[in-house]
């Protein structure tokens, strides 16, 4: 309702003429942004010769999809896009089983180590990847799974997961620090145990919460970059960032400009597409969550 | 109280396990590496060879590594300075009123949520391209020749290309951190402040610039993160191995170690270990001298 009275106020053009530079400098910015992902989405669709002759949106010789399904299936993007998409599914599944019940636990009892446990969390997620990596290469590299793919596959969503741990478990614990204690009151007079009133009662009432560090978590995974590089070992099992390097690199021998645009685009858009439908959420999810001055 | 331990215990178990294993032993184990020398990343600890700073001490003398620090060292200094001025102009602007605010604001955000790789390639392939790029584009319609004939990805123009590319995408997550800070602020003060006849810019300067200060820290510890493990858009940028232009610690190790056909130096993993250990000693250099500076605002808002 407050939404729909803010529309219907008249505009004040005192006040808006007072605001016009700000508006050109967003203005301004926002077009640059239109403009670089309008070029790419063109030129996914039309044809190198046409790129080079900076007549993208003309689409004289029509729509180009076989850009895409050129893309998708010669280049190995679908092979990508699978992994990436198994990946970050399996991962932001496993972070909530792991986490939920660690940030509840947090939130709720008072014990030794509850604290140390927290800051720590806190700690790591200023640590560069750099201080980490070496020894699980060593680890991993010593039980020599990386030639195995399940075996590889199952060490990328084990490192997914691990990052992402503390992040997540901080992002719930102020999550569920907010519930009322009231239900779990309710629960124990009524003879619910206390595990079971987490499962059946707390996480379904943690929705909202779990949604938003969900969408985090797969956007993390999806576009995360170092670590893949070093622990995907072979094609078959690479997520769509290592892979769209790796296609960059030789399709700048082929020439393929649209072809190249067009993978850059499929592995742009599931991101691109949950955040235009979650935009709101993604962002109360930075502003309010994450950042505690 | 018997139930609750048993309770607390089970369901810490995974997470506290994972984060041990994926930080808690790497952390420890890096640290001493980097004290040894060790041939292999997979040597046993039987292997390695006490050796003292001698890998801090090799790596200073190395020119390569010195040039990607002050490489990394530009990127913090002069991207914080152009990252921050723009985020929280940015963020004036969107909490002063203006309509389409959600709007503007989710646009500015955007290029944080996609794929860099995908968003590197569009500024390298696209927007630098002395073909069909877009500051071409830009520079012919404007009839402003020095942007249209700029070779952004001549060697020697590499580092600002670079530096313009990665600051344009985050510039949004610093503006969201800016803008919710002032959004915090109570309107109070800046109605008493018009009655009191500040103009606008007295009010920024006096009001919110000196309320903003934990929030200025959040976002220069956030960008100093980020730096530290600055990587994908200098390995993205520099096609050519031996480009010092774009070089950074991150790339620097990573070639060492991982890298691929090159040999720049022996090998040593102790080196790649003792990298990681200094850009973590200059996070938490930052990090501290922030909190001296910024000490706690005992304004409560």
């Amino acid at each position: 309702m407050a939404k729909e009275k803010k529309l219907r106020e008249p505009v004040n053009w005192k006040k808006e003429f007072h605001l016009t530079p700000g508006y050109i400098v967003l203005a301004l910015w926002v077009l640059f942004t239109f403009v670089l992902i309008g070029w790419v989405v063109a030129a996914s669709f039309s044809t190198s010769k046409e790129i080079f002759s900076g007549e993208v949106f003309k689409f004289a010789t029509g729509l180009h999809f076989e850009n895409y399904a050129k893309a998708w299936s010669a280049s190995n993007v679908s092979v990508f896009f699978t992994n990436s998409l198994v990946y970050a599914s399996i991962s932001c599944v496993l972070l909530i089983l792991v986490c939920a019940p660690a940030a509840y636990v947090l939130s709720r009892f008072t014990f030794i180590g509850n604290k140390i446990i927290q800051s720590g969390f806190v700690a790591s997620m200023g640590v560069p990847a750099t201080m980490i990596v070496l020894p699980l290469f060593g680890l991993v590299a010593g039980w020599d799974v990386l030639n195995v793919s399940l075996a590889n596959r199952a060490v990328l969503i084990f490192l997914y997961v691990g990052v992402n741990v503390p992040y997540t478990t901080i992002f719930l614990l102020t999550f569920f620090a907010n519930l009322s204690r009231a239900y779990e009151e309710a629960a124990a007079i009524d003879g619910c145990p206390p595990m079971k009133t987490f499962w059946k009662i707390m996480l379904p009432m943690a929705q909202p919460g779990i949604i938003t560090v969900t969408i985090f978590n797969f956007i993390n995974v999806w576009n995360e970059y170092f670590m893949s590089l070093i622990f995907a070992n072979s094609d078959k099992v690479k997520p769509v960032a290592i892979g769209l390097y790796g296609m960059i690199n030789s399709m700048r021998y082929t020439g393929d400009y649209a072809g190249m645009f067009a993978s850059v685009v499929i592995v742009f858009l599931p991101t691109f597409i949950l955040y235009i439908f979650m935009s709101e959420k993604i962002i109360a999810g930075i502003t309010g969550g994450g950042v505690k001055g | 109280m018997k139930k609750n331990k048993t309770m607390i215990v089970t369901f810490l178990a995974p997470a506290v396990i994972m984060f041990a294993i994926i930080f808690i032993y790497p952390i420890i184990r890096t640290v001493a590496m980097s004290f040894f020398k060790i041939e292999g990343v997979t040597d046993p600890v039987s292997k390695w060879e006490f050796s003292g700073f001698a890998n801090y001490i090799k790596l200073f003398n190395t020119q390569l590594f010195r040039i990607s620090m002050w490489n990394i060292f530009r990127i913090w200094l002069l991207g914080g300075i152009i990252v921050m001025a723009l985020a929280l102009l940015f963020a004036v602007i969107l909490t002063s009123g203006i309509r389409f605010k959600s709007t503007f604001r989710a646009i500015i955000y955007m290029p944080n949520v996609v794929s860099a790789v995908a968003l590197a390639t569009m500024w390298l392939q696209y927007v630098f391209s002395p073909k069909f790029g877009l500051f071409k584009s830009i520079g012919d319609f404007l009839h402003w020749e020095w942007l249209s004939k700029f070779q952004w990805l001549n060697p020697d123009h590499l580092f600002l290309a670079l530096l313009v590319a990665y600051c344009f995408g985050m510039v949004g997550y610093h503006m969201l951190i800016f803008a919710s800070g002032i959004e915090r602020i109570s309107t109070d003060y800046f109605e008493a402040a018009t009655l009191d006849g500040a103009n606008k810019i007295q009010q920024f300067r006096y009001i919110t610039l000196p309320l903003l200060k934990g929030v200025l820290k959040t976002n220069i510890t956030m960008w100093s993160v980020s730096s530290a493990g600055f990587f994908l858009w200098s390995q993205l940028f520099s096609m050519v191995v031996s480009n010092t232009q774009t070089i950074t610690p991150v790339v620097y190790m990573y070639q060492n170690i991982f890298g691929a056909g090159n040999s720049m130096t022996e090998r040593n993993s102790g080196i790649g270990a003792a990298v990681g250990v200094l850009l973590s000693i200059c996070v938490v250099i930052i990090f501290v001298v922030c909190n001296k500076i910024f000490k706690d605002d005992d304004i409560e808002f």
